[in-house]
């Protein structure tokens, strides 16, 4: 048995009141026990000693299993005592034993290889998500848009056509044209396409409304939104680790509706369909061109497009351009009637209701 | 007090000391994703504590980053991700027409929210408290918190109706219910800070706004005659708009933020000067004077460093608050036994969630 102390250098508190102790320390190779005027503590096993930092020079000590239970020394501890002793904790205990730097690479790499999968795994996920979730997913989350869809007869004879020519062999569900003034179509979960009212209004010619509709179409058949959910709420896990404003701001970033890569093979699907439907992809392309200048110019646009997940309106329309045939006579999408049913649908709907009830 | 003339309160620390920590934080929380930074801030408290002395013996910070993580886990599955779903809900309800039910369920997740960020506010407290030992004795509290989050739901709510004129009342009664449920050791913390010792200030806060408004419309009119100067370029503005421009900016940008400052240094005096802990009497000296030198400083140092001064925030702020805390009286060691709250198993993941600041 070896001791050291009383002196000032060493200190107790039993973690039972605030009164210090100068305790007598006395120790074998098992464990310790602390001797003072009207008390003791132990014997102790060392394997119960926690370092708990300390201050500067000074060395603290907790006992597992007795909180506020102390032992300080001022300096390191006494060298045939401190052999026993654990070392204290830096950056946490796995990256103390493996070390800083090598920690720093192996998270580094773990980090870059965590990103990688949760912007891929998405393309990866979809596919094996069953339709059928999807479909419900996506009826539970519009249902019948709040009886904001036109229909007549007529239309409905319309979308059909054009979904015949554009999508015979995708899986659509339901093609509706939604009574709200935007210039706009949207692919939803569950194979569902809404073209807005402001579209139809805007449209010169059902060509246009075509190419607008099989670009649409496309993402359909890629199941890009479904890929973009996934993706979306795998970036909000990820990103929940980092503060919320700086992961808001990364999540809204990347997360942009569809990939710039899904877009223009949303693209090319179109192309193609109004080749093999010998519709002519020139209206689409000055619809592009008319969206373009809404959009702030050419210029504004190639300023903002390394985030924009729309290819810029410029590129697209040279794309839908240089696939027209010269001298070719095309098809028209649809006859003057069917284009007049379709693009009066929400006027002639006398149940359609208008806009959204909250603006 | 020792009775010797220097302050209860006293640092020790050094930015030298620190800047090891935290530069080793911020590289470790970017390579883990933000994952390290609960095991980041346990570092940081821990030295910040070690080096912060009160009487004769440094405060020990016993939290770690682990029940910090676990915190935040269990705040993310318990509250964030039902609200992402409520969310997903609301906009289903909106798309189908439902927007009075919608409104209803996102006035409601707003009131829940609120709730929650007053039951964060106590549990933070009450977790530091829990981790804060002095002389081997913590702190702690046996209230849940549950109690208090209707307390600060209720009085806010009520602080509003009188066009906002009640919010001092709301914060002093707030703190004092919120330090009457805390304690240090056997004794209970005493909170009695009057709404009356701020009032001033805070009409000052709640008047200047109206002042400033009357004034630009002063000088705007007055500014008039200048402005419909028919020789004048249509296509320049007037040099009076500038002006009046300049006014504006710095009115909302340099004199509100610094009457808020005004308001809140007050505050913070009172607040901490009606807060007792048995025969100890606390006192907050800091002055608007120093608050605005605190800011400045914050802002040079992150500005100058291109925003990498921003990891020494936290230890510039935690110094400021040391340096201006006192407490006078006396206290008895013997007297000053364990603490015998409950201690709370996991960190402060609701405030974390809400970024709620210390102070």
């Amino acid at each position: 048995m070896t001791s050291i102390g009383p002196d000032e250098s060493i200190w107790h508190y039993d973690g039972a009141s605030a009164t210090r102790h100068y305790p007598r320390i006395a120790w074998t190779a098992d464990g310790f026990t602390l001797h003072w005027a009207g008390g003791e503590s132990g014997p102790h096993h060392w394997g119960d000693l926690v370092p708990v930092g300390g201050m500067g020079a000074q060395s603290l000590y907790g006992l597992r299993g007795a909180p506020g239970w102390r032992l300080g020394f001022a300096g390191p501890p006494p060298e045939d005592f401190a052999i026993h002793l654990p070392l204290p904790a830096r950056y946490g205990r796995w990256i103390d034993r493996i070390g800083l730097w090598p920690a720093i690479a192996l998270f580094g790499v773990l980090a870059a290889a965590t990103v990688f999968v949760v912007l891929r795994a998405p393309q990866w996920i979809a596919p094996y998500i069953p339709y059928s979730w999807e479909e419900r997913l996506g009826d539970a989350m519009i249902g019948d848009f709040g009886g904001r869809l036109c229909e007549t007869p007529a239309s409905r004879a319309a979308i059909a056509r054009l979904q015949a020519q554009l999508g015979d062999d995708v899986r659509i569900r339901r093609i509706d044209v939604a009574n709200i003034d935007m210039v706009n179509a949207v692919a939803l979960p569950g194979g569902r396409i809404l073209l807005f009212n402001g579209l139809l209004k805007e449209a010169r010619s059902p060509d246009e409304v075509a190419g607008v509709l099989a670009h649409e179409i496309g993402h359909v058949r890629h199941r890009d939104t479904l890929t973009a959910l996934v993706r979306q709420l795998g970036l909000s896990v990820v990103l929940g680790g980092f503060n919320g404003q700086v992961g808001s701001a990364v999540n809204g970033l990347l997360a942009l509706s569809y990939s710039r890569d899904a877009e223009r093979a949303a693209d090319a699907y179109s192309i193609g369909r109004l080749r093999a439907s010998d519709i002519s992809p020139l209206p689409t392309a000055a619809f592009f061109d008319r969206i373009g200048k809404l959009s702030g110019g050419e210029r504004m646009e190639r300023a903002t497009s390394w985030m924009a997940s729309h290819p810029v309106s410029a590129e697209r329309k040279a794309a839908f351009t240089r696939s027209a045939v010269k001298d070719h006579a095309y098809r028209p999408a649809l006859s003057a009637a069917q284009w007049r049913a379709l693009v009066d649908a929400c006027k002639n709907d006398p149940d359609a209701k208008k806009g959204f009830g909250l603006f | 007090m020792d009775g010797s003339g220097t302050r209860a309160f006293g640092f020790t620390g050094t930015w030298r000391d620190y800047a090891p920590i935290a530069f080793t934080n911020l590289l470790l929380t970017i390579v883990t994703l933000g994952i390290y930074r609960f095991w980041a801030t346990t570092r940081t408290r821990r030295y910040l504590w070690s080096r912060t002395r009160f009487i004769d013996e440094p405060l020990e910070w016993s939290g770690t980053g682990l029940e910090l993580f676990i915190g935040f886990v269990l705040v993310l599955v318990l509250f964030l991700i039902p609200f992402v779903f409520l969310q997903f809900g609301v906009q289903a309800l909106i798309f189908q027409g439902y927007a009075g039910l919608a409104i209803g369920f996102g006035a409601l997740a707003i009131f829940l929210l609120f709730y929650l960020s007053g039951v964060a506010l106590f549990r933070m407290l009450r977790y530091r408290l829990s981790r804060t030992w002095w002389h081997g004795i913590r702190g702690g509290s046996d209230d849940k918190g549950w109690r208090y989050g209707w307390s600060y739901l209720w009085r806010n709510i009520v602080a509003m109706i009188p066009l906002y004129l009640l919010v001092p009342w709301a914060m002093t009664s707030l703190w004092n219910d919120r330090w009457n449920a805390m304690s240090f050791g056997p004794h209970p913390f005493r909170a009695a800070a009057l709404a009356g010792d701020i009032y001033k200030r805070f009409l000052l806060f709640y008047l200047v706004p109206f002042l400033l408004v009357i004034g630009v419309i002063v000088v705007g009119v007055s500014a008039m005659p200048m402005m419909m100067d028919p020789t004048a370029d249509p296509g320049r503005p007037p040099a009076g708009l500038w002006a009046l421009l300049a006014v504006v900016v710095v009115a909302v940008y340099g004199v509100l933020p610094l009457i808020a400052l005004i308001f809140y240094a007050k505050y913070m005096r009172v607040a901490i000067g009606a807060l007792s802990l048995s025969t100890l009497d606390f006192s907050f000296d800091a002055r608007s004077r120093d608050w605005l030198l605190l800011i400045l400083g914050d802002i040079a140092l992150v500005v100058c460093t291109l925003g990498i001064g921003w990891v020494f925030l936290s230890y510039r702020h935690w110094k400021f608050f040391v340096t201006h805390l006192d407490a006078s009286g006396e206290i008895s060691l013997s007297a000053l036994t364990q603490s015998t709250t409950a201690a709370p198993g996991q960190g402060e993941g609701l405030a974390d969630a809400f970024d709620i600041g210390a102070i």
